[in-house]
């Protein structure tokens, strides 16, 4: 690809918008709606980092009772023992099953941490100015965009469980209060993600 | 009002189009972004593609996935037995989450792929194939088959020290449809669709 000049301008200095929706691009930056897919059209995602840190804040709300209460009740035999996220995760390193204890404890307990804290450090970089290496922080970004989904795994594993295991007395699997609020912690981070503009970050880099 | 550059997404960096023969790929010079990856008949794949999705969605949503057998007494499970099973422990919201995530948004989503490819296969224009284009990719990352068939690996391990598990016919039908929307979103070469789609309605308004 060539480049249009030494240094790579943004299209936004140069007067030009594009459209998130169909990539567009119109050499115009007040102009309402995209003339290709009829789309909304903004320079910017509008109040990118207010939406995303009232969305962080809430999913950090419900990450602690996500983690304290039992996210599953296993009963077997009548006898009835909750299960956190946690927990459950030990259950998995006692009967040996490292490989998958691992898994579960990346997606659920790591995963949305991490999102919550490199969601934080991007608004920070953002709101404060930072001069920092951008093309970093964007990969940061995407990698917090792509494993965001992948949290849902509990909440899938859970539904399978709840399912098939349901034999009354004998042996009963029912999903516990946490999962409703693990469940959110991972809609709101997605969210969050989502409404994240990332040219914010080059935005104010005086050197590319 | 339109120009001959192209904006990066993620660092709005004022672009040259890049022109990549199919197999290659273009990236952001600035920040590294995937911009282009342009694949041959893209159109004819996607199309051939989301119609192998909607025939193995039928059985991937009725046919038994897993059957258990815990003293003496058997269940079959499928796609919609956890979502009712949530729904009757008045779970209802992660019961909703599981129903959109595994069932609703994969149907959408091979159903808008379908519509598009179709469209522009035949090269109809149709007022819809913007908002077709739009919703497709907003709904994309809610679609979450794949992360579904690892949910299924991890609760297969926890249950089958406890319980005697069995495939059924409906688990050979999903994991084939995961194979086919992998290969699905490798195909669909979103620039060339807004490159097409804007071509059509062009031509519609004259």
């Amino acid at each position: 690809m060539k480049r249009i000049t030494k240094k790579l301008t943004s299209a936004l200095d140069q007067g030009f918008t594009r459209c998130h929706d169909c990539g567009y691009l119109i050499k115009a930056v007040t102009q309402s709606s995209c003339p290709a897919c009829f789309s909304t059209l903004h320079p910017r995602m509008p109040n990118s980092v207010q939406r995303t840190t009232a969305l962080i804040l809430s999913a950090l709300c419900l990450y602690v009772p996500a983690n304290i209460f039992p996210i599953m009740t296993v009963t077997q035999l009548g006898f009835a023992e909750p299960h956190t996220i946690m927990g459950g995760i030990m259950a998995l390193i006692e009967s040996d099953m490292i490989p998958i204890a691992m898994l579960v404890l990346i997606a659920s307990i790591l995963v949305p941490l991490l999102k919550l804290l490199g969601l934080t450090l991007l608004l920070l970089c953002v709101h404060y100015r930072w001069q920092v290496n951008a093309r970093l922080f964007t990969r940061i970004y995407r990698i917090i965009c792509f494993v965001g989904r992948w949290s849902m795994l509990d909440i899938f594993m859970i539904s399978i469980l709840v399912a098939l295991v349901d034999m009354g007395g004998i042996a009963q699997i029912i999903a516990g209060s946490a999962a409703t609020a693990f469940a959110a912690v991972v809609v709101l981070t997605m969210f969050a993600a989502k409404t994240f503009d990332p040219r914010l970050i080059w935005d104010h880099q005086t050197q590319s | 009002m339109s120009s001959n550059f192209e904006a990066c997404p993620e660092c709005d960096a004022l672009l040259n189009p890049a022109l990549p023969i199919p197999g290659e790929k273009a990236h952001c010079p600035r920040c590294g972004y995937l911009l282009q990856r342009p694949r041959q008949q893209s159109i004819e794949r996607t199309l051939a593609l989301s119609i192998t999705g909607l025939i193995l969605i039928i059985p991937a949503n009725l046919l038994p996935m897993i059957s258990i057998k815990i003293f003496g007494s058997s269940l079959d499970g499928n796609l919609w037995s956890g979502v009712s099973a949530l729904l009757k422990e008045d779970m209802w919201a992660i019961a909703m989450l599981v129903l959109l995530s595994s069932v609703l948004l994969p149907i959408v989503n091979l159903g808008l792929a379908f519509l598009i490819s179709l469209h522009l296969f035949i090269k109809k224009p149709s007022s819809h194939l913007t908002h077709w284009m739009r919703w497709l990719q907003h709904l994309n990352e809610w679609a979450m088959l794949e992360v579904y068939g690892l949910g299924i690996i991890v609760a297969w391990v926890k249950l089958s020290s406890l319980a005697d598990l069995r495939f059924g016919l409906g688990l050979y039908a999903f994991i084939a449809l995961l194979i086919v929307n992998a290969m699905l979103t490798i195909e669909l070469d979103g620039y060339l669709f807004w490159q097409r789609i804007r071509q059509l309605s062009k031509k519609q308004n004259g």
